[in-house]
């Protein structure tokens, strides 16, 4: 700089004036800067007479303050570090509806900032990285804080969206990955943490202290009995507090409770049943407060599957001693029967057919006998050979019978039992079995070429795969009225295509999956009016009752409040500028006065001013 | 640690999944008009189509390519997709059997002991995972055999990997590991 050396005279000795703002030679006195650039901090006169330092706080990685009012994207201003500005923004708001602290907050940031790095916000929507993050920040700090909150935010960007659900599964699925990619080991969740926080909502008063640790034994009584493993910690964490309440004459119904914990009544029930099977259960208040039984249980879900194996076994049982006892009734039934055939000789012939119907419970007419004896062979097969022939052989009868209905299972008729092996079973046989044991050579050739092998298959089984011309015909029919819709639809996009081509500004349009379209700005008369294009534009979300609220008076003071959360967030986000910085969903009273072309542009509420993040100086 | 040669564990298979092409174009209105046990589904450009003997569900696609679930081994598996093939050669098209191949083998173990999830996640971190809130079981990935690992507190297992010999390795390697954080069975 030339305040080192005089380009006149050649001294050194430069007298700089900071309140001038001069550089001067003390040598010859020239003049060497004018108007120099100062850094000092200056002060200025507040209203209430102290005084204030003149400036902005920047953040320290280096974020450009913002200028002036508006969301001004100047110029330069790299995409990252807008990213993390939005981040930023976004997790300060969403940690105070919480309530974390500041020191969290900027370790959700910090975890963000991570998570860019390493490329884990591609393919995901901003707001659930950001939710992840602040839940592993909870987790490790062991905040008290199931993910149901998390899931209830609504987005808050640059462009005002629709409140956004978080689905838990796929937050759940986000947080899991982040902590895998982070390395960060998140330790369990423990349900004991959750009870201060739940009995504090739950309103308990003076007795607070003492439900919440007569809560806490029995949550301690229930890990003992295995009924915590693999559970929602919200749905035991419920179940301990009902009883507790009623332990000390609390009267909480299963409502209240189901609305501060957030699960739902047949969870709640389970959990109670289930502690009511343990022995536990058993004692009285004073037991309970007093002793600790040493036995522990098994997880219920392991006796329920016990149980259930044991209720199979004796079915089972069941079975086999009816089916002796079918068989030995059958037999009986046979004898008699043929009996009787020896006592009417003269019912032989052409009425022999007739006679037999009440032996079969068939219609005869349909079946010849030879295969009716194939059949009884076959049904013998089956009784005899269980595992082998029942499928292969039970579905070719299927097939064979087509509609008619497979006749009831009957024993063995005598005469076969006695006669020789059933032939066309063991006919039936030798194919299954060569296919089960003798298995298909690898073809190395099968991959090679692609040749089919037809070792082992059945060609005619396979043509009962295939309808004849007649089905065909039938099929087609049913299956045209069926699908209309979806072929007039098919026929219209073709033809739509077709014109475009000749039109010449057909596109190969990809369907986009993600919904942010550009929005028009509403130009409206009236807020009635603009109401109304924006419900038209915006999806239509089933918790507001759009006819009331075309109904609303235009007067903000009037407006009523039991509006819920979402459909405050959802259609004016400008609300918020009059309300205040921290958005109590509660408390926000619809405000149709706020101007609706704050609908269309950015909020200007949701940028922050540096000056108020600067609460707690880092 | 007991070595897991001592204990005779039942591993059932569940569930095969494989793949094969035919290398050629499949028309599926065709198919499902002629074909017996088919489901049309157009949105998804598929049909479904079910076999009875080995019980096996197939996704057809008009590309050629077809996956196969349901078996319950893999020979299994190649026998229902040969079959299969073979049904749309009746049907007319070219098809030829080629890249076959098991891509995911599902299976059940129950070990004879309960386990305790928390400790166990806390010594196999960060392999083991335990979100309550998510999931009731454990789950434990094994990178080199590629094969993920859910375990219950009841000491059921479900192993999932690419072949039979995978699982099978999968649950001997992880038997002592559950051994470690194990609650007897009060049966």
């Amino acid at each position: 700089m030339s305040s080192r050396v005089c380009k006149n005279c050649g001294g050194t000795d430069i007298d700089v004036d900071q309140a001038r703002g001069d550089a001067v030679c003390m040598g010859c006195g020239s003049v060497l800067e004018d108007n120099i650039i100062v850094s000092e901090v200056q002060f200025m006169e507040t209203g209430g007479g102290g005084s204030s330092a003149v400036g902005q706080f920047v953040a320290g990685d280096g974020g450009n303050p913002t200028f002036g009012e508006g969301f001004y994207t100047g110029v330069g201003r790299e995409s990252r570090a807008q990213t993390l500005q939005n981040g930023r923004r976004q997790i300060n708001t969403l940690g105070h509806q919480l309530q974390l602290n500041q020191h969290c907050l900027d370790t959700a940031f910090n975890f963000y900032k991570m998570a860019m790095c390493k490329n884990l916000t591609r393919g995901r929507k901003v707001v659930h990285v950001l939710a992840a993050c602040l839940y592993l920040v909870c987790r490790t700090e062991g905040t008290p804080l199931t993910m149901a909150p998390f899931s209830c935010f609504s987005a808050l960007n640059s462009l005002p969206r629709f409140p956004l659900q978080v689905n838990v599964y796929v937050l759940g699925k986000t947080f899991l990955t982040l902590a895998r990619e982070l390395c960060i080991n998140a330790p369990a969740i423990d349900p004991c943490l959750y009870i201060p926080r739940f009995a504090h909502m739950l309103e308990f008063g003076e007795k607070n202290h003492e439900v919440s640790m007569t809560a806490l034994r029995l949550l301690q009584r229930m890990k003992r009995d295995w009924m915590h493993t693999g559970r929602r910690p919200s749905g035991l964490c419920g179940a301990a507090l009902l009883v507790a309440a009623r332990m000390h004459e609390f009267r909480r119904t299963i409502k209240e409770i189901i609305s501060v914990v957030k699960v739902c009544e047949a969870t709640l029930r389970k959990r109670l049943n289930e502690f009511e099977d343990t022995p536990t259960s058993q004692l009285t208040i004073e037991e309970f407060m007093r002793v600790d039984l040493d036995q522990e249980c098994d997880p219920p879900s392991f006796t329920d599957g016990q149980r259930k194996k044991r209720l199979k076994l004796l079915e089972e049982e069941l079975e086999k001693k009816i089916g002796e006892v079918q068989g030995e009734i059958h037999e009986y039934q046979d004898e008699i029967e043929m009996e009787l055939e020896q006592s009417r000789p003269k019912l032989r012939g052409i009425y022999a057919s007739y006679a037999k119907t009440g032996r079969t419970q068939r219609l005869p007419d349909a079946l010849d006998s030879h295969e009716r004896e194939e059949e009884e062979l076959k049904d013998v097969a089956e009784h005899l050979n269980r595992d082998l022939c029942d499928q292969l052989i039970s579905g070719e009868e299927e097939e064979r019978e087509g509609k008619e209905e497979r006749p009831p299972r009957r024993g063995p008729s005598l005469a076969s039992l006695l006669g020789p092996m059933p032939t066309a079973a063991s006919l039936g046989l030798p194919e299954s079995i060569s296919k089960c044991i003798g298995e298909e050579k690898e073809n190395d050739g099968d991959t090679e070429n692609g040749e089919l092998d037809l070792n082992g298959i059945d060609d005619d089984e396979i043509e009962l795969y295939i309808l004849n011309d007649k089905e065909v015909k039938v099929k087609t029919e049913l299956w045209l009225k069926q699908n209309e819709d979806y072929l007039k639809e098919q026929k219209e996009k073709q033809e739509r295509i077709a014109k475009e081509k000749e039109l010449g500004i057909y596109k190969e349009r990809k369907p986009k999956i993600s919904g942010s379209k550009k929005r028009a700005p509403i130009h409206a008369s009236t807020a009635d009016e603009a109401i109304e294009k924006m419900l038209e534009q915006k999806k239509i979300s089933t918790k507001i009752n759009y006819d009331i609220l075309k109904e609303l008076n235009v007067k903000p003071s009037t407006s009523p409040a039991p509006q819920t959360a979402e459909s405050l967030k959802g259609a004016t986000p400008g609300a918020q500028r009059l309300t205040g910085r921290y958005r109590k969903p509660a408390n926000v009273p619809l405000s149709l006065g706020t101007p609706l072309s704050t609908l269309g542009k950015s909020s200007p509420e949701l940028h922050r001013l540096p000056l108020e993040s600067s609460s707690t100086p880092p | 640690m007991e070595p897991s040669n001592d204990v005779a564990l039942d591993i059932i298979i569940t569930n095969v999944v494989a793949v094969f092409r035919t290398r050629c174009h499949l028309n599926l209105r065709t198919i499902a008009l002629e074909g017996v046990n088919v489901i049309y589904k157009p949105e998804y450009g598929k049909v479904l189509m079910k076999l009875r003997k080995p019980r096996i569900t197939a996704s057809i696609w008009s590309s050629g390519k077809i996956i196969c679930t349901g078996a319950t081994s893999e020979e299994e598996a190649k026998q229902g997709a040969r079959r299969l093939a073979r049904t749309l050669q009746k049907l007319g098209f070219k098809v030829r059997f080629a890249d076959f191949k098991v891509v995911n083998v599902l299976a059940v173990c129950s070990m004879p002991f309960a386990i305790r999830l928390i400790d166990f996640t806390k010594k196999n971190r960060p392999i083991a995972s335990y979100e309550p809130e998510l999931h009731p079981a454990a789950t434990y990935r094994i990178k080199t055999l590629k094969a993920t690992i859910q375990i219950f507190s009841t000491g059921s297992l479900t192993v999932t990997g690419p072949n039979v010999q995978t699982v099978a390795t999968a649950v001997e390697h992880i038997y002592p590991l559950l051994f470690e954080c194990q609650k007897p069975l009060r049966k």
